[in-house]
């Protein structure tokens, strides 16, 4: 009970996050990535646990290229299926850095509170 | 991990489009295709464990079937949300004569009409392409490169489908799918051939490709038509008066004409006056509002009936 409710946090902290920190991963990268490649970024870089599944990052990837903020090629590939490669937009640059600063003011936010907890 | 966990690729892609059952055929083919490209890569990625090995991690990676299927839900409904052109209806009914006159405010209309002009090009296009490639594939089938031949036809069968299938939705709004037909596993050309033999989607995609084209006639002639029809009656007076004061030549009728005398109603009303002209403007402007309803309706229902063909057969 305990566990599926820590989930359910997790799962509503993630609903806007995802699209935060793949905007971050394509804006630091030099060359346009695919679905795959992202999560496995993703999966290296979380220690311990992953925060949320690989496979709900491709609907969010598809909606942030709908809204603009990303463009993206198909380029056939020689071991699968062709791939859709990702590339940030403008747009997709200046949504990140306003998001980014949304994110710090939480961040900032809820640690006052949490860390001036007794414990 | 559950008694039902999927042991191989086949079966996580059934159950994925089991547990997305009910959505929207092209969302399902989206999610399925997603879906296909990570866990063919998975598996390419770790050479030395079998594919049942590797689906067997997958429920902590890429997430079990019902995760994956909610998390296209969730998106699915907020993107919907988000690109929904206007803003949400009033709540107040309204007229049965605003609604008819209210679609010359819906941009839907115009790209419907739009759409409709245009499918006599497409028309063409698509029937040539499928009666050239039929009959090429015929002819070559005796040839080696009959096989590549037939394999690439099909496959731009495939690609100009989904192109239509973007058109589409964006003239009319209706979801179509963002992601060609996955190809499947690497197999020889001898199987995929069978495959895509026994696939009902091929035929009804070249079915849809070939009614195009008298589809696209009727489409044009009656947009062509009505258009004509409605602005020529709606734009009566300017025309009078460019033709008075010689901006446009004097043979250009508001109507027709027939041995030289201009026709425009019973012969008992005389010439065309100025004044006769404006009680044609509401005339033409009933004719072309009755034409954009129509392009409206027409081109919603040919969505329905390129969804249909080109994406509910699914593989």
């Amino acid at each position: 009970m305990d566990d599926s409710q820590t989930r359910k946090f997790q799962k509503d902290l993630n609903a806007g996050l995802v699209a935060l920190v793949l905007l971050a991963v394509l804006e630091h990268s030099s060359e346009d990535l695919y679905g795959y490649e992202i999560a496995k970024r993703l999966q290296r870089a979380s220690e311990g646990g992953a925060l949320f599944k690989e496979g709900t990052i491709y609907p969010v990837l598809r909606a942030l290229a709908a809204a603009g903020l990303l463009t993206s090629r198909v380029v056939p590939s020689y071991a699968g299926p062709p791939r859709r490669y990702y590339r940030i937009t403008e747009e997709g640059r200046a949504m990140l850095r306003q998001w980014s600063g949304v994110w710090r003011q939480t961040r900032d936010f809820v640690d006052r509170f949490i860390e001036g907890m007794p414990a | 991990m559950s008694a039902n966990a999927p042991r191989s690729i086949d079966e996580y892609l059934k159950q994925l489009r089991a547990a997305l059952a009910g959505q929207d055929p092209a969302l399902i083919q989206d999610a399925l295709y997603d879906a296909e490209e990570y866990l063919r890569a998975e598996v390419a990625a770790h050479p030395g464990k079998s594919e049942a090995d590797v689906l067997e991690l997958i429920a902590s990676t890429y997430g079990a079937p019902e995760e994956v299927a909610a998390a296209y839900r969730d998106t699915e409904a907020k993107v919907k949300a988000a690109l929904r052109p206007h803003a949400p209806r009033s709540a107040a009914p309204r007229s049965a004569l605003r609604r008819f006159f209210g679609v010359f405010m819906d941009v839907r209309a115009y790209t419907s009409l739009f759409y409709m002009l245009l499918t006599l090009a497409t028309g063409i296009f698509y029937f040539t392409f499928v009666v050239t490639g039929l009959a090429l594939s015929a002819g070559f089938a005796v040839l080696v490169i009959g096989i590549p031949f037939f394999l690439a036809f099909i496959g731009m069968a495939r690609v100009i489908a989904l192109g239509e299938g973007r058109l589409l939705e964006a003239m009319t709004g209706e979801r179509m799918p963002r992601r060609p037909v996955h190809p499947g596993p690497p197999a020889s050309w001898l199987t995929r051939i069978a495959d895509m033999l026994k696939d009902v989607r091929t035929w009804t995609t070249l079915l849809y490709l070939l009614v195009m084209l008298p589809l696209g006639i009727l489409y044009f002639t009656l947009a062509a038509t009505g258009l004509s029809f409605g602005l020529r009656l709606a734009l009566a007076p300017l025309l009078l008066v460019g033709r008075a004061v010689g901006w446009l030549p004097h043979d250009v009728h508001v109507m027709f004409e027939i041995d030289g005398t201009e026709i425009h109603g019973p012969p008992s009303l005389g010439p065309l006056t100025f004044i006769g002209s404006l009680f044609l403007v509401p005339l033409g402007l009933v004719i072309l509002a009755a034409v954009m309803n129509a392009a409206r309706w027409i081109a919603r229902a040919h969505a329905r009936l390129a969804k249909a063909l080109l994406v509910e057969p699914g593989p």
